[in-house]
């Protein structure tokens, strides 16, 4: 058997198929990793205790005996579920999400609790109110976020896969920071039933994992209509492994974003790692083509407004009264309720709220939340636009590799832009994909993402795995783990 | 110049439901100001929407009631009593 820290979903199955390892075996051997690596990076809020753990009986899953993790925001029926905030710190889930429930159909299960920004405000998991998660290449810096603990985790071997969510580029970008496969699905692929919202009209659960293969086979397991969630799509459940073949379709035309490449600050050595992308992708048999993404200039912007004003009503439910934090030293309602979201939100998430009832505020909203409806419709229409003549698009995940814990404490406004070329997807809904496509010379990971017309999942994750079948990123582990 | 002032950052925290202490105001209003005037550019955004690529439709369900167990729910409340959720004084008396 291969180290089995790295080993993918599918040797981990073939190993208990062909009974070199029973499925409580595996277990402990990643209970174990997990008590003994984490306190290295902090990727964890929880590791489940062995005898509260239930490994599914179906033996022809899926995922049948395989262990994840899920971000502390994705509800698990008597876990806690803290969202990474003091708010909820002590919250028991009163049931289980959809997505949970297909996995542990499939025969997966859950044994901990990924670290997280709070409330999935962030981009490097240093706004979790418990504790900053770690980058396991260099554990100076920062895994990314908001799924920064999901990233880290499944980067440093602690488990095969983990689910995140996205919400402006939560999975993707902690992924390309950690070197591993990061996944945003089509807008209501998967149902956000169980997912504490942050911007609803946005959120997505999305997919952790090492490869694109077992990327693929674990969006496969959770997608799907959900009566819970109107917003799901009325579509037949898919296998995304089916055409991992390693080869493109047949005259496949890929777009690359130039104005995203070429864009003021980006990095050098993400630049050149691209460029190799690019070449890669050339010797498959793609035929290129440079386009424009206009929008991208006011993507960022469109989306602070329309995320802080979806933020400020989603999060009015914690106040207090039905379950989490309450301010015992409050004498009446509303001081409690002031009081509580005072002592129980962290900065980040306060400012953000401020921030959304800001620009839905009768004085603002002409000139911010509508505008930005607006332009949410143009930069859909881009895409749109520029899928008439391509098949497929390219584009960085992030302009420079993972930054150093503290780096933008005092300029929250850069970290903000950590979503400058991610968050233009979750405003056009569409899908998209980081991978691995180099190393910088100080050994930090570098990502690019490959995305797709709108529900073409399929096409998004055979373009993906046909260029990780060709490169060798993907089987590079962070030293020392 | 800045786009928000610190007499609007409380007002905006008053309406948001959240306490804003002495020594927090200026660091929120300039983190405000901050965002704001970033966001602000989308004001500047041109281009002609064309009509029919967004097609809403309205998903419907039947209305029907499931049976709930309240006491999970009552079990994670600050206070309770019976089977109600306890909350402070509304009204002060005068």
């Amino acid at each position: 058997m291969n180290n089995l820290a790295f080993a993918t979903i599918a040797e981990l199955k073939s190993y208990i198929k062909d009974r070199k390892l029973s499925p409580q075996e595996l277990l402990e051997f990643f209970l174990r990793r997990m008590e003994l690596v984490d306190p290295t990076i902090k990727s964890l809020l929880e590791i489940y205790a062995k005898d509260s753990i239930a490994i599914p009986s179906t033996h022809n899953g899926q995922l049948s005996a395989i262990p994840g993790i899920t971000k502390a925001n994705i509800c698990v029926k008597d876990r806690t579920t803290s969202c990474g905030s003091k708010i909820l710190e002590h919250f028991k889930s009163p049931y289980s999400a959809t997505a949970i429930e297909h996995i542990v159909n499939e025969g997966g299960y859950i044994i901990g609790q990924a670290n997280m920004d709070e409330f999935a405000m962030g981009s490097s998991t240093e706004t979790s109110a418990f504790h900053v998660a770690k980058n396991p290449w260099d554990t100076t810096r920062v895994p990314g976020g908001s799924s920064g603990g999901s990233a880290a985790a499944v980067a440093a071997g602690l488990i095969p896969w983990a689910l995140g969510s996205e919400t402006g580029g939560s999975v993707r970008q902690p992924a390309a920071f950690c070197g591993v496969v990061g996944s945003k699905p089509t807008y209501g692929l998967v149902s956000r039933y169980g997912l504490v919202a942050y911007a609803s009209s946005l959120d997505q659960i999305g997919v952790c994992t090492r490869t694109v293969y077992d990327n693929a086979l674990v969006l496969s397991v959770i997608a799907g209509t959900d009566a819970r969630d109107s917003s799901t799509l009325a579509r037949e459940k898919e296998d995304y492994t089916k055409h991992l073949t390693g080869k493109l379709p047949d005259g496949l035309t890929i777009g690359i974003i130039d104005n995203a490449i070429n864009a003021q600050g980006m990095d050098p050595v993400v630049v050149s790692a691209l460029q190799e992308v690019i070449r890669t992708y050339e010797k498959l048999g793609a035929k290129i083509k440079h386009v424009t993404l206009p929008s991208l200039e006011y993507s960022a912007a469109t989306y602070f407004i329309l995320s802080r004003a979806e933020a400020a009503s989603n999060l009015a439910r914690f106040d207090g009264v039905r379950y989490g934090l309450r301010n015992k030293k409050s004498t009446t309602l509303a001081q409690m309720y002031a009081e509580t979201r005072h002592d129980g939100f962290g900065e980040e998430v306060k400012s953000r709220i401020m921030v959304g009832n800001y620009v839905l505020s009768s004085g603002h909203a002409g000139e911010y939340y509508d505008n930005a409806q607006k332009a949410r419709r143009l930069i859909r229409q881009d895409f749109v636009d520029m899928f008439k003549s391509v098949d497929i698009l390219l584009m960085p995940t992030h302009p420079a590799p993972a930054f150093k814990i503290g780096a933008f404490a005092q300029d929250k406004l850069q970290m903000d832009l950590q979503d400058y070329f991610t968050c233009p997807i979750n405003i056009a809904g569409i899908p998209a994909i980081s991978l691995p496509c180099g190393l910088t010379p100080d050994k930090l990971p570098i990502g690019f993402q490959v995305v797709a017309p709108h529900c073409a999942e399929s096409l998004m994750f055979q373009v993906a795995h046909a260029y990780e079948q060709a490169t060798e990123w993907h089987t590079l582990h962070p030293a020392g783990f | 110049m800045s786009i928000i002032s610190s007499n609007e950052v409380l007002k905006i925290a008053k309406v948001s439901q959240i306490a804003v202490h002495e020594s927090e105001v200026a660091s929120l209003t300039n983190h405000l100001d901050q965002i704001l005037s970033y966001a602000k550019r989308v004001a500047e955004v041109q281009g002609n929407l064309y009509q029919g690529i967004i097609k809403n439709v309205n998903v419907w369900r039947e209305d029907t009631v499931v049976p709930c167990n309240s006491e999970i729910i009552l079990a994670q409340a600050p206070e309770r009593a019976d089977n109600f959720f306890v909350v402070p004084t509304i009204l002060e008396t005068v």
